[in-house]
C-alpha cells in the first residue's frame, strides 16, 4: 500500500495513465471502429480544443498561491470569434497572418492576468474573473445578433489532416513542444519552486513575480493555439460556449494529478486527464447513455478526482511528519 | 524640512481616509449616489415608481443571491455552485408542482433539503481533504446541474406556481405597501444577517475563521463546523432565490448561471474581501450599484457585451483600490 502510494506520489499522472489505458480498451470493445486509423483525424480534431484548454489551465495552477485562470475558456472563444468574424471576412485568412495574431493575443491576455495577480496583487480568482467578464463581453459584442461562420483551406486541414498527419495532433504537439522547450531552461524548476512555497522561493532568489507572469502568459499562449483548434473544428463563433470549457479543463487538470495548491503537476498528466474525460464521454455515447447526463458525469468525476488526488497528497504528508 | 512635514501630514490624512473606508463603505455610497444622479439627469422617467420598483426587484434578487457568497467569502472560501443551486431551486419548484403535482410545502422543502445536503458536501469535502473550495463547488455544482438535466431530459416543461410570480412582480404590493414582497424579504434578511454577523457568537467565529484559521482553532472556534455552515447557508439561500426567480421569467436549466458571477461581483464591488473583511450591508450596496449601472447602460442602449465588460472593469477598479494581497517580500 505504502509502495503504491509512493509510486503514485512520484508519478502523479500514474492514476490517469492506468485509467486512460482501461478506457481505451473499453472504447475499442464498445466500438471497434474507434481504433481504425481513418477515424483518427476527426477524433483528434474534436479532442484538441478540450485538451489544449486543459493544458492552458495547468501553468497558472502550478504557479501556486491559489493560482488559477478561469478566463481560458472565454479567451479561446474570443480567438475563435476574431478569426471567424473579423479576420476571415476581411480577407486575412493566410496562416502567416492568423497564427501570429492568435498567439500574440493569447499571450497578451495571459500577461495581463499575470500582471494583475503579481504586480497589482489581485487574488487570482478575482483577476481572472475580471478577464472572464471582459472577454465574454467582447465575444458577445463581436458575435452581434448572428452566429458568424467561416473557414479556410488550412483550418479545414487542421480539423482534418495535413497529408498523413492529423491536424488535431499537430496543435497538441505544438503546445507540448513549447512546454518541452521551456523545460530545458530554468523556468520549469523555478515554477515548481514558486508553486511549492513562494516565500521560500523568493528568499532563495527566484524572481517570483516574473515566474508567475510567465506562467499566466504561457497559459494564454496555449489558449491562443486552443482558439485556433476550436475555430478549425467549429467553423463558427459561439459566445455561449465559453463557460463549458472552464469546467472540463479544470476536471482534466485534477484528474491528471496536478494539485490545486501548486507543488505537484505536469502537462503530461493533464493531457492524460483530458484524454480520460474524452474517452469517458465517448464510451458512454457508444453505450447509448443520453447526452443529458454528460455534465453530471463530468462533475462527479471532478469531485472524485480531486478527493483522490488530495488523499494521495495527505497520505504522503502524514508519513513525512 | 517643510516638504517632510507636509508629506507626513499627507500620509496621516491618507491613513485616516483608508481607515474610514475600512469601517464604512464611503466610496460605494458615493459611487451609488453619483450613478443614481447620472441616471436621474440623463434618463427620462428614472425616478418614476415603476422604474424604482423594478430596480429594487433586480437588486433584491441579486442581493439575495449574494447572501451565501458573502458568508462563504468572509469565512475565507468561495462558492462556485451558487448558480447551480439557484437553477435547482427554480427547476424543482416548477417541475415538482406542475408536472409531479407535489403539495406546495413539499415542493418548497425538497429543494431546500437538496441545498442543505449539497452545501454540506461542499463544506465537508473541501475542509476534510483540504481541497480548494473553488474546485469542489464547481464539481458539486456541475454534478447537480447534470443530474437536473438528466432528470428533466434536457428541458423544463412545467410552469412555476403563481405565488412566485406575485412575489417578484413589479406591480405587486406587500400588506398594502407599494413595494414588491421580494424587496421586503430582502430587507428583512439583510437585517437578520447583519445582526447575526456582527453581534452573535457564530458570526464572530466566521470572521475569526476567515481572518486566521489557525488562530481561530486556538481560540476554540469549531473551524470545521463554521466553515461547513457557511456553505450550507450559501446553498440553501441560493435554492430559495431560485424559487423566487422561477416567477421572474420562468425557469430553465441555465436560470441560475448569470447569477454566479453577478452575485460574486456584487460582493466584491461592495467591498467584502476574502478572509474576514466586510459585511452583508456592503453586498447590499454592491447589488444596488450593479443594478443602477445595468439600468444606466441599458437606458443608453449599450449591448449585453458592453455591460459584461463594464462589470469586469468595475471589479478591477474596486479591487485595485483596496482589495489587494500582501507583497511577497512582506511574507518572508
Amino acid at each position: 500500500m505504502i509502495g503504491a502510494v509512493r509510486f503514485l506520489r512520484s508519478r502523479p499522472y500514474a492514476f490517469a495513465l492506468v485509467l486512460f489505458v482501461l478506457l481505451l480498451i473499453a472504447n475499442i470493445i464498445a466500438q471497434p471502429s474507434f481504433a481504425g486509423p481513418s477515424n483518427w483525424p476527426e477524433t483528434l480534431a474534436i479532442f484538441a480544443p478540450f485538451a489544449i484548454a486543459a493544458l492552458a489551465s495547468t501553468p497558472a495552477i502550478m504557479s501556486g498561491g491559489g493560482g488559477i485562470d478561469i478566463s481560458i475558456g472565454p479567451l479561446m472563444t474570443v480567438v475563435d470569434m476574431i478569426i471567424v468574424a473579423v479576420l476571415l471576412p476581411h480577407g486575412l485568412g493566410a496562416p502567416w497572418v492568423v497564427v501570429p495574431i492568435c498567439l500574440v493575443l493569447g499571450a497578451a491576455v495571459g500577461a495581463v492576468n499575470g500582471t494583475l495577480v503579481t504586480v497589482l496583487r489581485f487574488q487570482p480568482v478575482v483577476a481572472t474573473l475580471c478577464m472572464n467578464f471582459i472577454l465574454t463581453g467582447l465575444a458577445t459584442q463581436i458575435e452581434g445578433g448572428s452566429t458568424p461562420q467561416g473557414s479556410t483551406w488550412w483550418t479545414d486541414d487542421l480539423a482534418g489532416s495535413f497529408g498523413p498527419v492529423p491536424g488535431g495532433l499537430i496543435s497538441i504537439a505544438v503546445v507540448l513542444a513549447i512546454w518541452y522547450g521551456l523545460s530545458r531552461t530554468a523556468y520549469l524548476r523555478n515554477l515548481y519552486a514558486t508553486g511549492g512555497d513562494d516565500a521560500a522561493a523568493f528568499s532563495a532568489g527566484v524572481d517570483v513575480t516574473r515566474v508567475r507572469i510567465l506562467a499566466y502568459t504561457t497559459g494564454g499562449l496555449f489558449a491562443g493555439i486552443g482558439g485556433l483548434a476550436l475555430m478549425a473544428v467549429l467553423r463558427e463563433g459561439e459566445a455561449s460556449d465559453a463557460t463549458m470549457y472552464t469546467l472540463v479543463a479544470l476536471a482534466a487538470v485534477a484528474l491528471g494529478g496536478t494539485a490545486f495548491t501548486g507543488k505537484r503537476g505536469s502537462l503530461i498528466g493533464t493531457l492524460l486527464g483530458a484524454a480520460c474525460m474524452y474517452l469517458i464521454t465517448n464510451v458512454l455515447s457508444a453505450a447509448r447513455v443520453p447526452d443529458t447526463w454528460t455534465n453530471a458525469i463530468y462533475g462527479g468525476l471532478l469531485v472524485i478526482a480531486v478527493i483522490f488526488s488530495a488523499g494521495l497528497a495527505n497520505a504522503t504528508q502524514a508519513r513525512a511528519t | 524640512m517643510t516638504s517632510l512635514s507636509l508629506s507626513s501630514r499627507q500620509l496621516a490624512a491618507q491613513h485616516r481616509i483608508a481607515d474610514l473606508q475600512r469601517r464604512f463603505p464611503l466610496l460605494q455610497v458615493l459611487a451609488l449616489a453619483v450613478l443614481y444622479l447620472a441616471g436621474a439627469l440623463t434618463v427620462p422617467g428614472w425616478t418614476s415608481t415603476s422604474t424604482t420598483s423594478s430596480m429594487l426587484v433586480m437588486a433584491g434578487l441579486l442581493g439575495m443571491a449574494g447572501i451565501g457568497q458573502t458568508i462563504v467569502v468572509l469565512g475565507g472560501g468561495i462558492d462556485f455552485s451558487v448558480g447551480a443551486f439557484i437553477t435547482a431551486g427554480a427547476v424543482f419548484i416548477t417541475e415538482l408542482t406542475s408536472v409531479d403535482h407535489w403539495p406546495m410545502w413539499a415542493a418548497i422543502a425538497f429543494p431546500l433539503a437538496v441545498g442543505v445536503i449539497g452545501g454540506t458536501l461542499n463544506g465537508v469535502i473541501s475542509y476534510r481533504f483540504r481541497i480548494e473550495p473553488l474546485i469542489v463547488t464547481l464539481g458539486i455544482g456541475s454534478l447537480l446541474t447534470g443530474v437536473l438535466t438528466g432528470w428533466v431530459s434536457g428541458a423544463v416543461s412545467g410552469t412555476p406556481p403563481a405565488w412566485t410570480d406575485s412575489a417578484v412582480s413589479v406591480v405587486s404590493r406587500t400588506f398594502g405597501l407599494p413595494v414588491p414582497p421580494v424587496v421586503v424579504i430582502w430587507l428583512a434578511l439583510a437585517v437578520i444577517i447583519g445582526i447575526v454577523l456582527a453581534r452573535t457568537q457564530p458570526g464572530r467565529s466566521l470572521y475569526l475563521n476567515g481572518t486566521n484559521p489557525a488562530a481561530a482553532r486556538l481560540a476554540l472556534v469549531r473551524t470545521g463546523w463554521t466553515w461547513t455552515a457557511g456553505f450550507i447557508v450559501s446553498a440553501a439561500a441560493a435554492t430559495f432565490v431560485g424559487m423566487l426567480l422561477a416567477g421572474n421569467g420562468g425557469s430553465n436549466l441555465t436560470s441560475g448561471d448569470p447569477y454566479l458571477f453577478q452575485a460574486l461581483t456584487a460582493v466584491i464591488v461592495g467591498g467584502t474581501m476574502f478572509g474576514g473583511r466586510g459585511d452583508y450591508w456592503r453586498t447590499v450596496l454592491g447589488a444596488l450599484i450593479l443594478t443602477v449601472v445595468t439600468y444606466l447602460l441599458e437606458a443608453h442602449n449599450y449591448s449585453i457585451g458592453v455591460q459584461e465588460m463594464v462589470y469586469g472593469l468595475l471589479i478591477m477598479i474596486v479591487v485595485a483600490a483596496y482589495g489587494r494581497e500582501r507583497k511577497i517580500r512582506d511574507r518572508v
